[in-house]
């Protein structure tokens, strides 16, 4: 049986927005819409990339493009081929409300969930085991990825949180530092520190107003600023260098 | 507290009634004209004006009677069926997980080790696609209802988020959700942890039942123009649905799924 490690929380790829009035259709700002394309781009591991979509684009059509390799052919993959296919493919179906409403000026937010890597489709079982099983493997392979890139992209983001990746923490602050762009790695830091339990961050007005209420969570956000940001920042070190240290 | 759920019943059979004579055949007339849609705030569903042809709408959702007579008439094999790709839900789930189930399909939508529908055929039927769900409704001579269709038929009225008003605080009356404040532990708070048969619950004004609840209703129709041709869409929640989680048991939010997915709290109701 296999198990989808559906996505917790996604935002769906609209990137217009009707007026709220009238009904007919707007655009949002530039830069808002700008960031919600940024914030669903995806990395690509480059570990085989060209046979493992060549295999994927072989077992895809219309609409069966999500359908998982076939056993034999995704046995013959080495190991870092199959993260790449891990990665970039989901082989199972999102539900129906995984998906989260869109929501103005996305750029000036920090949100309290991640969008959603794979819209109508998410991991299934055998890609969450996967990961899980190779959970040094991929940290060290997204890691190599994110330095050659400087991108964290939202699939990387996901199987850090599949993984608990918490040790590539400094590797998080250290991309965001280079542009501070990228508020959903500040998002990733948060949830980091949510899932191991970090006391401080769980007594934190940030963690009560983002997750305290199951009822709004999907939907909460702070707003982006410098103070917020150097918290999150300062609060993440702070988990990292209270973790244990490996021998 | 009695006397005002009387009242409210009174009001919504009288109702039902007053605005929509017709039911034949297990469906309600919706007059032609022009309606309020749409939320305020809600960017993929704003406020606005639409115009509709009148059109009938079902009473309750699809049953597995429903359906196994189409099966049994055409020999259909469901998506499912064919895939083995079912998703179902137990207990203990993380929040937004299903599992896949290859031996679950619209015969056993919890899995074959859960049992089959021989005692729930007037429960909705389940773990069927959206191109499962069209082929039921090309073989019965109806359709499924578009996104505007299905919010008309669903607010029987009303202006408000739900069709009782702006609060969910009693939805419980009305729709078989999740109460539990995650899915780690089961919940058959309302007398139901899955699917509840048909009718369950109090209707809406327009006398619709489980409009809200039970199961999500696939819809005919796009939010954009250029969404993938993979996407279906259904609405008014299901009995996964929380408040915590998924929280579409109302009549705006619009869910999506892909084409092909057969969920255990995905099914419909048809129009025509």
């Amino acid at each position: 049986m296999k198990k989808i490690a559906a996505v917790l929380l996604s935002v769906f790829a609209y990137s217009v927005c009707f007026s709220q009035e009238d009904g007919t259709w707007v655009e949002p700002s530039k830069e808002s819409q700008a960031y919600h394309e940024y914030r669903l781009k995806i990395s690509r591991p480059p570990d085989g990339l060209e046979k493992v979509l060549g295999l994927i684009a072989k077992v895809a059509s219309g609409e069966n493009d999500n359908v998982a390799l076939p056993q034999k052919e995704y046995m013959a993959l080495s190991m870092r081929e199959k993260l790449t296919y891990h990665l970039i493919h989901a082989e199972s179906y999102s539900q129906n409300c995984d998906a989260m409403p869109p929501v103005p000026d996305e750029h000036k937010k920090i949100f309290a969930q991640l969008p959603d890597p794979f819209g109508e489709y998410s991991w299934s079982q055998r890609q969450a085991n996967f990961l899980a099983a190779n959970r040094d493997s991929a940290i060290a392979l997204i890691s190599a990825s994110i330095q050659r890139s400087n991108r964290v992209g939202i699939n990387y983001k996901r199987a850090i949180i599949e993984v608990n990746g918490r040790e590539m923490i400094p590797l998080l602050i250290s991309t965001y530092n280079k542009d501070h762009k990228d508020h959903d790695i500040l998002t990733l830091l948060m949830i980091l520190m949510k899932n191991n339990e970090y006391a401080p961050f769980l007594s934190s007005s940030s963690y009560k107003k983002l997750y305290a209420d199951e009822t709004t969570s999907y939907q909460a956000f702070l707003n982006f600023n410098t103070a917020n940001e150097a918290l999150i920042i300062e609060r993440a070190t702070a988990f990292y260098n209270g973790l244990p240290k490996k021998g | 507290m009695g006397f005002l759920k009387k009242v409210s019943t009174a009001l919504l059979v009288l109702g039902s009634y007053c605005c929509l004579a017709q039911t034949p055949g297990g469906y309600v007339l919706v007059p032609a004209g022009s309606y309020r849609v749409g939320g305020q705030r809600h960017l993929l569903n704003p406020a606005r004006q639409v115009t509709v042809d009148s059109f009938y709408i079902a009473i309750y959702e699809t049953t597995n009677r429903q359906f196994a007579a189409f099966v049994a008439a055409t020999g259909y094999v469901t998506d499912a069926e064919q895939r083995h790709d079912a998703l179902v839900f137990s207990p203990g789930l993380r929040e937004f997980e299903w599992n896949n189930d290859s031996t679950a399909c619209w015969r056993f939508p919890n899995g074959v080790s859960m049992g089959g529908i021989e005692n729930k055929m007037e429960h909705p039927v389940t773990c069927i696609s959206y191109n499962d769900a069209a082929a039921y409704c090309k073989w019965a001579g109806v359709r499924l209802p578009t996104l505007d269709e299905w919010e008309i038929a669903s607010r029987a009225g009303a202006a408000t988020t739900y069709f009782f008003g702006d609060k969910k605080t009693f939805i419980g009356r009305y729709a078989n959700i999740w109460h539990g404040k995650d899915h780690l532990q089961a919940d058959s708070s309302d007398g139901y942890m899955y699917t509840a048969p048909i009718g369950s619950f109090q209707p809406n004004a327009w006398g619709l039942y489980d409009i809200y609840g039970n199961v999500f209703e696939f819809c005919s129709g796009k939010i954009k123009p250029d969404e993938s041709p993979t996407l279906a869409h259904a609405r008014g929640g299901s009995w996964w649905c929380s408040q915590a989680s998924c929280s579409f048991f109302n009549s705006v939010d619009i869910g999506r799924v892909h084409k092909r997915a057969s969920f255990s709290n995905q099914g419909f109701r048809t129009v025509k």
